[in-house]
């Protein structure tokens, strides 16, 4: 009964091998979360991770606010089921379940003859650590046993018992403890078909009962799918997607998501997107294939996907593509398939088949299609047939970054501007630009990131559409000028229309796709190390003698201080960043590894010391004011306060308690 | 002539091999009890024949040799040296062996590749080749001719015989460890409570091995204790017996004596052999 947290959790293997990359993510209590992935895409290293039965290379684990790390497995309060089970075969399965408790011990009240707890001298009842009694662990294992319908086998040995049986103990093992956390990994994997399914609806039944927060491994999406509350999509170490089992089928936010969740897999095709008037077409590549779409689609999507020219991934399922004759009859979405063969499943039929009419629809190729039809089909091999596309669920994907390009909360709002006596032009409103920003005349794309509107009381008028509640974020639709923009916006109530400005340093304009007009950046990197410097002096340490009182003695010793050296400019590292680095680095090379420390320009100040910087310009952004220097080789955002001016030579020194600290060969982030 | 292919029964070619794989079997295990018996029976002849046995039943029949085993000789006092010895070097060597086993097989540290070939090609290096060294070795502490010293140098070398016990070590899925570490197990509990109960077989296996290899050892011990015959253990002394001036009177005698010497280790096997083929490991994962 507990949440989780994880990170930047990485796991790194001596070799360099990154088997798990930057994990982050907070898991609240009672949830059922699925890791779901290909092999050795990093699932079970990141649960053997949160187990502690692997080392945490890199990040922050908490399980119930309290930071785990460096935490043994049996301190950890977690439970584990094991793909193989892992029943201690020498003991029964009675002894299997109490091995468990009889490891533990527990607090319990000190209590007299009478059984009135003893108190101390402050009237507090006195507390000892003691063993589960004989009566309590049998009560436990009962009560266990019965949930799993097991109670027949507890004089059993695991040999004696089928599959399905030994892993019921093997979950009972792990509820007997009342953990605050259930692990399983691949438990069901070892089982036949039917009896998965069975065991798959009692763990789920057993989530529901227990109240406990469930972290689940597997490689079959199906058990993924129908089992957790959250799941976390991995491949190669990296999350692909985390959400819930509905918004992973609806909105898989890139094409590797898309073809892992669904039976069967998605059907992709490639092709390019045109906007023609109100409408976009869809051209499918080595096909004469071509679907009309409304425009209302691509709302969220970069304009330049548009144009004609820009391959694209097209993803459609293959329940979403019909070969009833009512519903091809009524779409105007039709394209031509030559089938080539089917799969007959009883319930349904898998109808396979080709759009380019000479493909062999066998292959699994950018032209191949499946369609999942209910009824009978009787077309033999090489009839050609009309099928409707349901362009509702149609997925788009780049075909460079396989990255969504329809996202369900878009990074930017993609306009058409121009730029001319210092004044942004865009959708027929016209913006004072800041002084900060200086760049030639003329027209150019303008990049307006989802969270730089700022909606108040003044600015840009414009109409409302709606809300969208998107996970945590609420994602606000409004029209200027009859074109759709976003917004993410708090919880503030939302009217017919509102007023919007914009944060000009976060937009950015491009013009022939390279930047004319940059954001200013989140943060700046710099170069560094940690180092070790050792002085001798005199330390006063603190005794207690026998009888209680207290005193001081001063002893000659070297004294180990660790210092940051970020450009050479050298701090004093704070001891909780000194051990992170040591325990995360290793005590020799924590010493030799290149660092990179990352600071938001408002952690950083100008000072008497630090890191040399000479002024360049001072950006002004009319409410906040900024000093750009070059430092290091590097241009470097510095906040000024209100009045502050920007020496033109200057020191400038980061807040060494909120740097982010990167490992720069391995690209590591450790804070 | 054309070549006639002769029909072949499948069922009479296995029955004609079974029967020469049993004759050739029963051939070998007839070589091979042939001195055991002749000991046994050589032990109760009163015939004084000393190494030119003339016939395999003697033509008197007598315990006299066992009789003059015990009052005459010094057997018992190495007798009890041997045991001594033995049971010494088989505690400890199990407990080193299995120690450094559950080492090799579960942790992971720097040096541990290095060491397992190290010592595996060590091991495969003569012991006497040492024997020299060993024995200055020991005289300069003052250990020869002390049955210490004997203990120390077969006990030395005993994190050598790994190599099988790790190999069945590692046959015990990981996954119990980790389940037992969940559990609340630190590493000795997992040793103790989860492994060595599993390792049953291994364990015996050692014990035996343990046990018999100094038992019977004559090398080492001829060298260390030359010269006192109060530190002898059994093959040493039996040794002197089948000399050239002793083995008129002497061999029946010798034929008793190792008899004797032969029961604790028929015990020993007799009393361990069920654990020694019974695996315990099935059920523990998906077998």
């Amino acid at each position: 009964m507990a949440n989780l947290s994880l990170k930047h959790i990485y796991k790194v293997y001596p070799n360099g091998t990154k088997a798990v990359n930057d994990f982050n993510m907070d898991i609240a209590d009672k949830e059922f979360i699925v890791f779901v992935g290909p092999s050795g895409c990093g699932k079970s290293t990141t649960l053997r991770m949160i187990a502690g039965l692997e080392d945490i290379s890199a990040g922050e684990l908490t399980i119930g606010d309290v930071v785990v790390n460096d935490m043994e497995p049996k301190d950890r309060d977690i439970a584990m089921v094991f793909q193989n089970y892992a029943l201690y075969p020498h003991m029964t399965v009675y002894e299997n379940m109490t091995f468990g408790l009889k490891m533990r011990k527990i607090q319990d009240v000190k209590k007299d003859k009478n059984g009135d707890p003893v108190l101390d001298e402050n009237g507090e009842p006195v507390t000892y650590m003691r063993h589960y009694t004989r009566e309590e662990m049998h009560e436990r294992v009962l009560a266990a046993a019965d949930t799993l319908g097991i109670t027949e086998y507890l004089g059993r040995k695991p040999k004696e018992m089928s599959g399905g049986q030994r892993q019921r103990v093997s979950l009972g093992r792990a509820i007997v403890r009342e953990p605050k956390v259930m692990l399983l990994d691949e438990p069901l994997s070892n089982l036949d078909a039917k009896l998965r399914t069975q065991m798959r609806a009692e763990i789920a039944k057993l989530h529901a009962r227990l109240n406990t927060t469930f972290i689940y491994v597997t490689h079959d999406q199906i058990e993924a799918m129908t089992m957790g509350t959250r799941i976390v999509v991995m491949k190669e170490g990296f999350v692909q997607q985390i959400d819930t089992p509905k918004n992973l089928y609806n909105y898989p936010g890139n094409k590797f998501v898309a073809g892992f969740i669904g039976t069967p897999q998605m059907n992709f095709f490639e092709g390019t997107l045109k906007k023609v008037g109100d409408n976009v077409e869809i051209n499918f590549a080595y096909s004469d294939a071509k679907v009309v779409v409304p425009f209302a689609y691509f709302y969220k999507t970069r304009p330049s996907y548009l144009n004609g020219n820009v391959p694209v991934y097209i993803g459609l399922r293959a329940e979403d593509i019909s070969i009833d004759e009512e519903t091809v009859r009524a779409s105007n979405a039709v394209v031509k398939v030559r089938v080539s063969h089917k799969e007959e499943l009883g319930n349904e039929t898998l109808l396979y088949g080709d759009i380019n009419m000479e493909g062999d629809g066998y292959v699994e190729s950018s032209t191949r299609v499946i369609i999942k039809c209910n009824e009978d089909v009787d077309y033999s091999d090489g009839d050609v047939i009309d099928a409707a596309l349901d362009l509702e669920h149609i997925h788009l994907f780049d075909k460079e970054t396989e990255v969504t390009i329809i996202p369900r909360v878009p990074e930017y709002n993609y306009l058409d501007c121009e730029i001319a006596d210092g004044k942004l032009r865009f959708l027929g409103e016209e913006l004072e630009l800041p002084s900060a920003i200086e760049c030639e005349d003329g027209e150019g794309e303008l990049l307006i990131p989802t969270d730089a509107f700022i909606l108040g009381d003044e600015g840009i008028e414009a109409k409302a559409i709606g809300v969208e509640v998107i996970a945590d974020t609420r994602l606000l639709c409004f029209e200027i000028g009859g074109r759709r923009l976003f917004a993410i916006v708090g919880e503030e109530q939302i009217g017919d229309t509102v007023k919007v400005k914009l944060d000009m340093k976060k937009i950015s304009v491009l013009r022939d796709g390279s930047p004319i007009v940059d954001p200013m950046p989140k943060f700046v990197r710099f170069d560094g190390k940690l180092e070790k410097v050792k002085t001798k002096g005199d330390v006063e340490i603190v005794k207690t003698k026998k009888d209680g009182s207290q005193y001081t003695v001063t002893k000659h010793k070297t004294i180990i201080n660790f210092v940051l050296d970020i450009e050479g400019a050298k701090y004093v590292a704070p001891d909780n960043i000194a051990l992170k680095l040591i325990t995360t680095l290793g005590v020799s090379k924590a010493f030799e590894k290149e660092l990179l420390f990352e600071s938001t320009p408002y952690d950083l100040n100008l000072a008497e010391q630090g890191i040399s910087a000479q002024l360049v310009r001072v950006a002004d952004y009319g409410s906040e004011r900024f000093g750009v220097y070059a430092c290091a080789g590097k241009e470097v955002y510095v906040d000024l306060k209100e009045g502050q001016d920007a020496p033109v030579n200057a020191f400038i020194a980061p807040t060494v308690e909120k740097l982010g600290i990167i490992q720069k060969d391995m690209d590591i982030r450790i804070i | 002539m054309e070549k006639v292919k002769r029909f072949r029964s499948k069922k009479l070619m296995e029955k004609t091999s079974n029967v020469v794989v049993y004759a050739i079997l029963i051939i070998i295990s007839i070589v091979w009890l042939i001195p055991f018996v002749l000991l046994l029976i050589q032990s109760f002849s009163g015939d004084q024949t000393g190494y030119s046995i003339t016939r395999v039943f003697p033509e008197k029949w007598t315990f006299d040799n066992y009789v003059r085993l015990f009052s005459e000789t010094k057997f018992l006092t190495w007798y009890g040296n041997t045991f001594v010895v033995s049971i010494v070097v088989m505690v400890v060597q199990t407990v080193i062996v299995l120690a450094t086993s559950y080492a090799f097989s579960r942790m992971r540290f720097k040096m541990r590749k290095p060491l397992m070939n190290l010592m595996l090609i060590l091991g495969m290096f003569p012991g006497f080749l040492s024997m020299t060294a060993v024995y200055f070795i020991l005289k300069e502490m003052g250990l020869t001719q002390n049955l210490i010293g004997l203990m120390l140098v077969y006990t030395a070398s005993s994190a050598m015989g790994y190599y099988i016990c790790k190999g069945f070590f590692d046959t015990v899925p990981k996954s119990l460890d980790e389940a037992a570490r969940i559990d609340g197990a630190n590493r000795a509990t997992v040793f103790f409570k989860i492994i060595l109960p599993l390792a049953k077989p291994i364990i015996i296996y050692t014990i035996l091995m343990a046990f018999t290899a100094p038992w019977g050892e004559y090398m080492f011990s001829s060298f260390l204790m030359l010269g006192d015959p109060d530190k002898f253990t059994v093959a040493v002394g039996m040794k002197e017996w089948i000399g050239r001036e002793m083995v008129n009177s002497y061999f029946g005698v010798f034929c008793a004596a190792a008899v004797v010497v032969s029961i604790p280790i028929v015990l020993l096997f007799m009393f361990l052999q069920r654990y020694y083929v019974e695996g315990v490991t099935g059920g523990a994962v998906k077998g």
